[in-house]
């Protein structure tokens, strides 16, 4: 046997691998997809973070939206469980006296536009029941406070306001005691309150009784403020998973290469989108709870919530959970088909033969053929199905706009020409990628037409929840109304008032009634008016009076109203004797024979005032039994904080004092609370888009890093290559806000239409317009560092 | 310690990136019209010997003086205006804007400088037509081959009638038939405009086509004829 006899066989050829089942290839190219996404390198890491940051952003925010359902039911709960125990239909009716029971009187006030809520109280006996959040029963003198009014109190530069509430702090209120972490609230202890006061007696909390149910519109505004907020979030998620794109899609181009077909590619790019989507979703959950925690400090149109309060609804969040992931694959896959990816190299199709438009009209107008099916609703009907229908048909015309303005930018900007060097760069740049501007400014245009449809929804309502109160602003700002005061008490408010730094006119009266003596039967009604005693000033306010001296008295008669005008006749009998005061022993006196008559007039607060009227000279107001003291204040607005001295003027006259600021208009509190909803979530959801168009924006510079070496390198101007940005963020905005107004308003004027309602203002969207040039702004001004810094020299380094 | 007659001339350049000298007492000089080639391996400094001199980095210590003028004296506006007004530039991939056509792209550097969009483009496609790519004006960067696209950005270095032209590498990207028709129209091009070029590359072949070599090694340009 020779060498070479020993020698064995040649070991055979490895066998190729099988190919892994179908099921096993799909999981190890999302796997692949997976780890390129995850183990990619520097760039793979940034553009996965910036993807995950993205949908994170979004999340957040769905996970916020999920959450209000139930923020919404703790307030309502702990606002109900501090609400008096109601004894019977009538809220005026007082619980019995009891040892539990407690006498109070509402003594909210209002401090720099806040509301400060606050309630004086007495207790009957020595176990007085206890407010929500209250550990113990402020003695006299005393009160307990919310963390937020405490704070306040401490802070400097807001005396007047500890002036206001002079009483020593106790304790705290505690969390279940309050509506929300920023709400301003106090319980004072009293023990001079009495019924005669004004002091209401309760003997328990928690209202049970269910509340008033939303009415028919207010719940298409809800629906709608819902779908206007969150369709640009949606938006704003399948944009992110775009983030790098045209890097990955080169990556799979290597791929290809080395044969993977392009199944395979597709499979591993869903794989890349699905891991940051998760990863968006881990981050969102993460900014979400981080946010939770801060959420309590924070404050945004008197809008605040408990951390604790802040728990996504369970379906909402396992919705988000399932439907993300799955948007961003879909999304993904959808993006990939206008892409052929080939071995050597990324072709992108479909730009020859440009965007058609009749699709992209399918959806606006499937959405008003929805508003047509779900017909007109009235303020009236009970249609609880109909604010779904409106809801539907909204987020198709929505939803609609943003695939139109793939369309239409393209087509403008393939229409632009010529221009400065900025102007030509950006439009250059967006005629050869105007998918993505317009994927980056779709957000913005389905925000900004959603608002401005409800905000004409709004204005369109504005008859139906603004009531006109009749009051007149200009005569008076403020108004008070104490009760059963000795009339020297209501003398001396009235100077008290007339005192007040900053307040110019006081139209101050005692008033009392004025009866015709004699001996009713108790079927008999005693023919009453109302003794009004003023100055001559004053009286003017409130009649119509040419000469007036003071010892004069006066007849008034109502204008246009007969019956009450005989009524008035039938007590005010001149040269005759009327009984003034109710209750106790009244004070009689004699009106004047030669009292002239005369026509009443609105005072200030709208209300006709008629009776008797005599000045101050003709009625000694200070012995005036059981009389009440009305005051309306003209102030001079250049004082500062005039507002505040008026109102502490009221609280030392008497803390329960009804007062109030003179408004021509009064808002309903839900359609109020619905607006303020629609402004926080506008805001939050244009600063989305923002950070969304400034990721996009920093991306493609990050992409030129080398061009913009080399444009530096030539001698390019920085500002030449900031007004080219500008233009690349304007344009695209500019014509994304012309589909929004345009979109806007027909949707304002369908939906109007739906309520049966008339489109009461067509130049609402100014505001709306105005955000999105502050929005181009922002986003070019907070690109232009990182473009400073990328046209650095260093871009043209290679080795 | 200026060449006499020199247009451009650096002396005793130093330059670190960190820790890294990449400049270390390098001098240099160049003629109106003449054809320069830096040389020396990867990593020795030729690139960064370059950006010095066109203004686009300012060394650590040392001196260029163009046309009598300190550059390091220039702040960094006037070196910009500089670089639009009197240098041209080929880069050896990544230069062209893809979003503009070969002819607004050419155009650039003049419009840079002021001058109408007509005007610019009709100089522009002057100078492609003299690079042989005057068919190419409507096309993007993208549409065009590597050969095509650096002729294109060899007439967009002329365009705007520079006094001195740099070229990093300017055929690294392109095969050797496209690489010496772009040397031979490049060079021809500039010594009939009276134009300098200041050629870095590592090939011979592509150094051929100057008047003169200068080899960077180490952080030290080292010139055989005008030792400086």
């Amino acid at each position: 046997m020779t060498l070479l006899d020993s020698r064995t066989a040649p070991p055979a050829a490895p066998e190729s691998p099988k190919p892994p089942a179908r099921g096993a290839a799909v999981l190890r190219d999302l796997g692949l997809g997976v780890r390129f996404a995850a183990a990619g390198g520097r760039e793979g890491w940034i553009r996965t973070l910036l993807t995950a940051v993205g949908v994170g952003l979004g999340v957040a925010l769905l996970l916020l939206a999920s959450s209000v359902p139930h923020l919404l039911d703790e307030r309502n709960a702990r606002e109900q469980a501090r609400s008096e125990t109601q004894i019977s239909d009538s809220p005026d009716t007082n619980a019995p006296k009891s040892d539990s029971s407690v006498l109070r009187i509402n003594t909210t006030t209002e401090y720099h536009d806040r509301t400060v809520a606050g309630y004086l109280m007495r207790p009957d006996g020595s176990t007085p029941v206890l407010p929500p959040g209250v550990t113990g029963f402020p003695g006299a003198d005393e009160m307990v406070v919310s963390p937020a009014l405490r704070q306040l109190l401490a802070e400097p530069g807001n005396e007047l306001l500890r002036e206001r509430l002079p009483y020593g702090i106790t304790g705290t209120i505690g969390d279940a005691g309050l509506r929300s972490p920023g709400e301003l609230l106090y319980y004072a202890g009293s023990d001079t309150l009495t019924p005669a006061k004004g002091g209401h007696r309760i003997d328990g909390y928690g209202d049970s009784r269910e509340g008033d149910p939303l009415p028919p519109l207010l719940i298409v505004l809800t629906v709608l403020v819902c779908v206007v907020l969150l369709v640009p979030v949606a938006i704003f998620i399948a944009t992110a998973v775009r983030f790098g794109g045209d890097r990955r899609d080169r990556r799979l181009a290597a791929l290809r290469l080395v044969g993977a077909d392009i199944r395979t590619t597709r499979r591993i790019a869903a794989g890349e989108a699905m891991f940051g989507a998760l990863l968006g979703l881990l981050i969102g959950l993460v900014f979400f709870l981080v946010g939770r925690l801060f959420v309590g400090s924070v404050e945004i149109w008197d809008v605040s919530a408990f951390p604790a309060d802040l728990v996504p609804d369970p379906r909402l969040a396992l919705l988000i959970v399932v439907a993300v992931p799955l948007t961003a694959v879909l999304v993904t896959l959808v993006a990939m088909r206008s892409v052929v990816i080939e071995p050597l190299g990324v072709v992108r199709r479909g730009r020859e033969r440009g965007r058609r438009l009749w699709w992209r009209l399918l959806m606006p107008l499937a959405g008003l053929a929805v508003f047509g099916f779900t017909g007109r609703i009235s303020a009236y009907e009970y249609a609880p199905e109909k604010p779904f229908g409106i809801a539907a048909g909204t987020v198709l015309v929505l939803v609609g706009l943003a695939l139109l303005l793939p369309w239409l930018v393209e087509a403008c900007v393939n229409r632009l020409r010529g221009g400065p060097v900025p102007w030509q760069l950006a439009t250059r740049r967006l005629q050869l990628s105007s998918g993505a501007a317009s994927r980056a400014v779709s957000g913005v245009t389905v925000a900004v037409a959603g608002a401005i449809a409800l905000q004409m929804m709004f204005a369109a309502m504005n008859a139906d929840f603004n009531r006109m109160t009749g009051q007149d602003p200009t005569r008076a700002q403020f108004a008070g109304y104490s009760e059963d005061v000795t009339g020297e008490a209501a003398t001396s408010a009235i100077e008290r008032f007339r005192a007040t730094k900053g307040v110019d006119v006081v139209i101050g009266s005692v008033e009392a009634y004025a009866s015709k003596p004699g001996d009713y039967a108790d079927e008999d009604v005693q023919p009453t008016t109302s003794l009004t005693v003023g100055t001559c000033a004053t009286l003017r306010e409130l009649a119509r009076i040419d000469a007036c001296e003071d010892g004069d008295t006066f007849v008034v008669h109502p204008p246009g109203d007969k019956d009450m005008t005989a009524w008035v006749d039938e007590t005010a009998r001149k040269g005759k004797v009327v009984e003034i005061g109710s209750g106790g022993k009244p004070m009689r006196w004699t009106l004047p024979a030669d009292s002239p008559t005369v026509q009443g007039r609105k005072d200030p607060m709208g209300e006709t005032h008629y009776g008797i009227m005599a000045t101050t000279g003709a009625v000694d107001a200070g012995k005036l039994p059981g009389a009440t003291i009305s005051v309306q204040i003209r102030v001079d607005r250049s004082v500062p904080d005039v507002a505040e001295y008026v109102r502490n003027t009221a609280a030392k006259v008497d803390p329960g004092m009804r007062f109030v600021t003179l408004d021509s208009v009064e808002r309903d509190r839900q359609y109020a609370s619905i607006q303020t909803g629609l402004q926080v979530g506008a805001t939050a959801v244009l600063l989305l888009i923002a950070a969304s168009m400034l990721v996009s924006q920093l991306e493609q510079l990050r992409e030129r890093r080398r061009l913009l070496s080399v444009l530096v390198a030539f001698g390019t101007r920085r500002s030449t290559l900031g007004w080219s940005v500008l233009w690349q963020t304007a344009v695209p905005v500019v014509l994304g806000l012309a589909v929004a107004v345009a979109g806007g308003l027909g949707l304002g004027a369908a939906l109007a239409w739906l309520i049966e309602k008339q489109v009461a203002d067509w130049w609402l969207f100014w505001p709306m317009v105005g955000a999105g040039g502050a929005l181009i702004a922002l986003v070019t001004l907070l690109s232009l560092p990182p473009l400073w810094r990328l046209m650095r020299p260093e871009g043209l380094r290679t080795e | 310690m200026i060449p006499e007659g020199s247009l451009l001339a650096a002396h005793d350049l130093r330059k670190t990136y960190g820790s890294t000298p990449a400049l270390d007492g390098a001098s240099f000089s160049v003629h109106p019209g003449e054809v320069v080639a830096v040389m020396g391996p990867s990593g020795s400094g030729k690139s960064t010997l370059l950006h010095c001199l066109a203004g686009i980095i300012t060394p650590d210590s040392g001196t260029i003086t163009y046309a009598g003028r300190e550059l390091s004296a220039m702040s960094d506006a006037e070196r910009s205006a500089l670089r639009r007004s009197d240098f041209g530039f080929v880069f050896q991939f990544g230069q062209l804007v893809p979003e503009l056509t070969c002819v607004e792209n050419v155009a650039l550097p003049l419009r840079l400088n002021g001058v109408k969009r007509k005007a610019a483009e009709r100089t522009a496609l002057e100078w492609m037509e003299r690079l042989e790519v005057d068919d190419l004006g409507p096309q993007r960067p993208g549409e065009v081959s590597g050969g095509q696209g650096q002729r294109v950005a060899v007439a967009r270095a002329l365009a705007a009638s520079p006094k001195v032209i740099f070229a990093d590498e300017p055929t690294g990207a392109l095969d050797s038939l496209n690489g010496e028709r772009v040397m031979e129209l490049l060079t021809e091009a500039a010594r009939s405009a009276n134009v300098a070029v200041v050629l870095v590359t590592h090939e011979a072949r592509v150094a051929a086509y100057s008047d003169r070599d200068v080899t960077v090694r180490d952080g030290r340009a080292r010139d055989l004829e005008h030792a400086v």
